[in-house]
């Protein structure tokens, strides 16, 4: 049974990791998906299905890492929407 | 007889150097004088907003502009406000984030993280586990930038 905290390091270290996409459809969807996933198993209590959720986010995670790095190389035009407005 | 001239030309130049540095600061702070009561209404806003964009007249230097408890608590406050889930009816810096204010544990970590972003440091799952009050992060943030009034 993994604990609380290692768990919520896990939430946040992938919350971190794709922020760092640089682009906007990519970082969007990766945070959202996250939040999403954490909060649908939220409830669950079978210790096993827990590791093998706790796992499939550590894959995840890597793969975050390495697809947001693969991003910063090839970086695009910012979307209108991200840029922030003159003052 | 030139060597006085030189002196009396070095006096000048060095005079008129005095000048343009102590008349520009006098202006600048006159100027903020005037223009600071126009924006008594939403004065916390207006703080919070001089303290993160550095204005043209007065360059910092890579030095950040100094804190106060009320400027940290003021900053805190608002990036509360703008995390969805938090009612900014409901918010005090008294109120607990999960008792009082009906977060969740993961979200808790999402309003540490916007904290980390908004001063720029990173706050260690040790202590952030601990921060379960506004004031307790102005607190925290207040002995990290070694702030004590």
């Amino acid at each position: 049974m993994a604990s609380k905290t290692k768990i919520l390091n896990l939430y946040k270290a992938l919350l971190r990791e794709s922020q760092k996409f640089s682009t906007y459809n990519f970082r969007s969807y990766a945070v959202r998906r996250i939040r999403d996933a954490f909060r649908d198993n939220r409830n669950i209590t079978d210790s096993e299905l827990i590791n093998n959720r706790i796992s499939e986010a550590r894959k995840n995670l890597d793969l975050i890492k390495r697809q947001a790095l693969v991003s910063q190389m090839y970086q695009t035009d910012k979307l209108v929407i991200e840029r922030i407005p003159r003052t | 007889m030139s060597a006085l001239v030189k002196n009396i030309r070095s006096l000048s130049k060095s005079s008129s150097y005095l000048r343009c540095f102590s008349v520009r600061p006098l202006t600048v702070a006159a100027n903020k004088l005037r223009s600071a009561p126009k924006h008594t209404p939403n004065q916390s806003l207006f703080l919070t907003t001089t303290q993160r964009l550095v204005l043209p007249h007065e360059r910092s230097y890579s030095s950040k502009p100094p804190l106060s408890l009320k400027l940290i608590a003021d900053r805190v406050i608002l990036v509360l406000q703008l995390y969805d889930k938090v009612n900014p009816e409901k918010l005090k810096l008294e109120s607990h984030f999960i008792n009082d204010l009906g977060l969740d544990s993961l979200d808790h970590v999402e309003v540490i993280m916007a904290i980390e972003d908004e001063f720029g440091f990173e706050i260690p799952d040790v202590d952030a586990e601990k921060l379960l009050r506004p004031a307790d992060i102005v607190r925290y943030v207040a002995d990290k930038e070694d702030i004590y009034e």
